[in-house]
């Protein structure tokens, strides 16, 4: 029988440095880790992005050199186009911030620290495998890197045109297949091998954490939106992650095994991959943003001082976006010769996204109607995401119209889109979290004046940079260049100083977050916000307790009626 | 509700003395808390398996769908294993059977012998501990020189109800 403990039994021990960061199990740790990793490897992915927009910022070819790679512009030098550097900033730009940066940050690093949190769960339903989630993940960021530095191109590293892969993150072939034959190529496929691991992983603890270890009387319709918002991301990564992997593995057989799944010589067909890919792809990008959409309806609540309008049509908005998202792929191939029949139902089902997006953004909006709005620095994030993100989804509605597609595919008005619609959108969620609860996480309060200041940067910044791709799209202006016309001179200057901007508030972020970290105001209320703050997060310390919610919480504790 | 009383008498025993009854007089199951029901794991992993059908309609009769299909089937195993697991976590039950002249508690855990302890309900005390215990109000009942625990699992309000109905049960067999 088990006999009683009493006395403090029931006390843990603190684990040392290496055992808490290394050999953590716990979902509040491995949280954290994975929001600074993937801080890392953004910070990578941005600086690639910057040295795009250094070269773009004029025409003609001034810094990717085929005599080497250049930081000063040097008219004087001899300077021939070295464009497989510059698909290699784009290719690892787009694996880096795809697979190893944002979905990590969101359902990794958030999902992990608040989803268990909000359910009044313990920890994950399986912890060690949460670890092993994590770890995967930094070999597929490890493999990445290392594919980026290894042989590419024509396969040499020193007499060729330089190391990495120049495919592009949605690794078409027969440019996989047979025209990249370096190795990077390889080793890139097993980084997003890794990464799929790892979400697949991922995806299915939360998913049983979610559905199994709600407090009691938390039914599905009781369960807070971000909470939700993570159950939906797991559920797409589990039934679109294994159609990359397989995609992917048919590659790597393709490239090295004589197989010809996607080769016309041997039966195979390139477009197929397209298919699959995107099959993929776009629940991909809702993969990126829902977890967001989450985040939002939080901080919008909170600093609105009301409940959030039409939580249960939030939530089916939710699964209706992921729903959704499986059957619209092919509005990414317009061009690749599909008949008018399948471009008709593909338009028709794009555009239905709109409706329950609509319902979200609307239901944003009706929550800050009538409230008693305060401007703290998650609400300036969670309100430029949702302009942001409107912004996107209107111009994505302009691109699901396969006639007009026509004329914008491939070109800098598709970049503008999605940077809108998920990139920008998505990192803005992202800082509204963080700045939501990175007092609750550390328990040090970050200073007001500059997390408005860092939102007031970065929203001009993003805005000047990617407003103009807009106008070079209309212009005709097509992507993945290295250079361009001086016709399309002028808006790319803007874009570059937007760029320029952007980084630095991106700098001046990490300056406040470590600042907060080691300097910052300490919290010592469990809820420094207010009473709309109303998940069960808010009950804890700031920080919480190594190990909390080891007895159930009370019904009372979370279910206030409004908000969830 | 994590504990149901299959059975239960709030007064004293017709008969006193030595017990010559085979059935207990009050019969208590207590389990840990799991929110997915049975019906919504079959409705999971049945909209799962179409949604992942999906992509393989269009490739059936080609060799793509042999590329596809391992990963499909890994990944549906894999979260069908997850949610059996994570029952089986939960499987935990405590049975608790009072007689007149005995009272006799058996836990059950996955992958462990069944644990079992018995008193004379005369000299059972059941404590409630405000502080100390690994969760708030811990629940023991002492009998037989030993102190076990009760419920560690539920709630806290769920611990304090039972060990009323405990109290009141016991006494009620005096």
């Amino acid at each position: 029988m088990a006999d009683a403990t009493v006395q403090g039994q029931g006390e843990h021990g603190h684990p040392g440095f290496f055992t808490r960061w290394f050999m953590s199990t716990n979902h509040k740790d491995i949280g954290i880790l994975y929001l600074f990793t993937s801080a890392a490897a953004g910070f990578i992915a941005v600086l690639f992005t910057v040295y795009m927009r250094m070269e773009l910022m004029h025409p003609g070819v001034q810094y990717m050199c085929q005599e080497g790679a250049r930081f000063i512009a040097d008219a004087a030098a001899e300077c021939t186009p070295n464009g497989h550097l510059w698909n290699v900033m784009i290719t690892y730009h787009g694996v880096l911030m795809m697979f190893f940066v944002v979905i990590p940050a969101m359902f990794g690093g958030f999902g992990n620290y608040f989803m268990p949190l909000h359910i009044g769960a313990p920890d994950m339903a399986f912890p060690r495998m949460n670890n092993l989630s994590y770890w995967l993940y930094v070999a597929g960021t490890s493999l990445g890197i290392a594919s980026l530095l290894a042989p590419g191109g024509n396969g040499s590293l020193t007499s060729g045109l330089g190391p990495g892969a120049g495919v592009g993150w949605v690794l078409y072939p027969p440019l996989t297949t047979t025209a990249e034959g370096g190795y990077a190529m390889d080793l890139a496929i097993f980084a997003v091998h890794m990464s799929g691991a790892s979400s697949i992983l991922g995806a299915i603890n939360m998913i049983t954490t979610f559905l199994n270890m709600r407090a009691p009387g938390m039914t599905l319709h009781k369960v807070p939106l971000f909470a939700w918002s993570i159950f939906v991301t797991a559920w797409m990564i589990l039934l679109c992650l294994p159609v990359l992997a397989g995609a992917i593995t048919m590659l790597l057989t393709d490239r090295n095994f004589g197989t010809t799944f996607f080769s016309p010589s041997g039966g195979g067909d390139p477009i197929l991959y397209q298919h699959i890919l995107w099959f993929f792809g776009h629940p991909e990008v809702y993969i990126v943003i829902v977890p967001g959409f989450g985040i939002i309806s939080h901080v919008i609540a909170t600093f609105s001082k009301k409940p959030i309008f039409g939580y249960l049509p939030m939530v089916y908005a939710m699964v209706a976006i992921g729903f959704l998202g499986f059957i619209v792929w092919a509005h990414h191939m317009y061009t690749v010769g599909m008949s008018l029949t399948q471009q008709s139902y593909f338009m028709l089902a794009t555009m239905t996204i709109a409706v329950p997006t609509g319902i979200k953004v609307f239901s944003w909006i009706a929550t800050m109607w009538g409230g008693s709005v305060e401007f703290k620095t998650p609400m300036l994030f969670a309100i430029g995401f949702v302009f942001l993100f409107t912004v996107g989804g209107v111009t994505g509605v302009v691109l699901s119209q396969a006639p007009v597609d026509r004329v914008y595919h491939d070109t800098y008005y598709v970049v503008a889109h999605f940077h809108y619609v998920m990139s920008i959108g998505a990192a803005f969620a992202i800082f509204a979290g963080v700045y939501y609860w990175i007092g609750k996480m550390s328990g040090r309060q970050y200073p007001e004046w500059a997390g408005k200041l860092h939102f007031w940067l970065m929203f001009i910044g993003v805005n000047l940079t990617f407003f103009p791709q807009h106008f070079l799209g209309r212009q005709g202006m097509p992507r993945r260049y290295v250079d361009y016309p001086e016709a399309f001179a002028y808006w790319n200057w803007f874009s570059s100083i937007g760029a320029f901007i952007s980084f630095a508030s991106f700098l001046f972020f990490i300056g406040v977050v470590f600042y907060t970290l080691r300097a910052g105001k300490r919290v010592t209320e469990n809820n420094y916000w207010n009473e709309w703050a109303d998940t069960l997060e808010w009950t804890l310390p700031s920080p919480p307790p190594e190990h909390t919610f080891e007895t159930l919480p009370k019904q009372s504790d979370w279910d206030k009626g409004h908000a969830h | 509700m994590p504990y149901h009383w299959v059975k239960r008498s709030d007064g004293a025993p017709e008969q006193s003395g030595a017990s010559s009854l085979e059935e207990p007089i009050a019969e208590l199951h207590l389990w840990p808390y799991r929110s997915l029901p049975r019906e919504g794991f079959v409705i999971f992993i049945a909209s799962t398996c179409i949604m992942l059908s999906l992509p393989l309609a269009g490739v059936l009769g080609t060799a793509i769908l042999w590329g596809l299909l391992p990963f499909m089937v890994a990944a549906v195993a894999g979260i069908w294993w997850a949610l059996a697991r994570s029952y089986r976590d939960g499987a935990l039950t405590e049975s608790l059977q009072l007689w007149p002249d005995r009272i006799e508690l058996i836990r059950r855990a996955p992958d462990r012998a069944a644990q079992s302890w018995r008193a004379n309900p005369y000299w059972v005390e059941v404590h409630v501990h405000a502080q100390g215990g690994p969760v708030p109000h811990y629940l023991t009942l002492k009998g037989g020189d030993r102190e076990v625990e009760l419920g560690a699992f539920l709630t806290e309000q769920e611990r304090l109800a039972l060990a009323d109905e405990l109290r009141a049960l016991i006494a009620a067999q005096r």
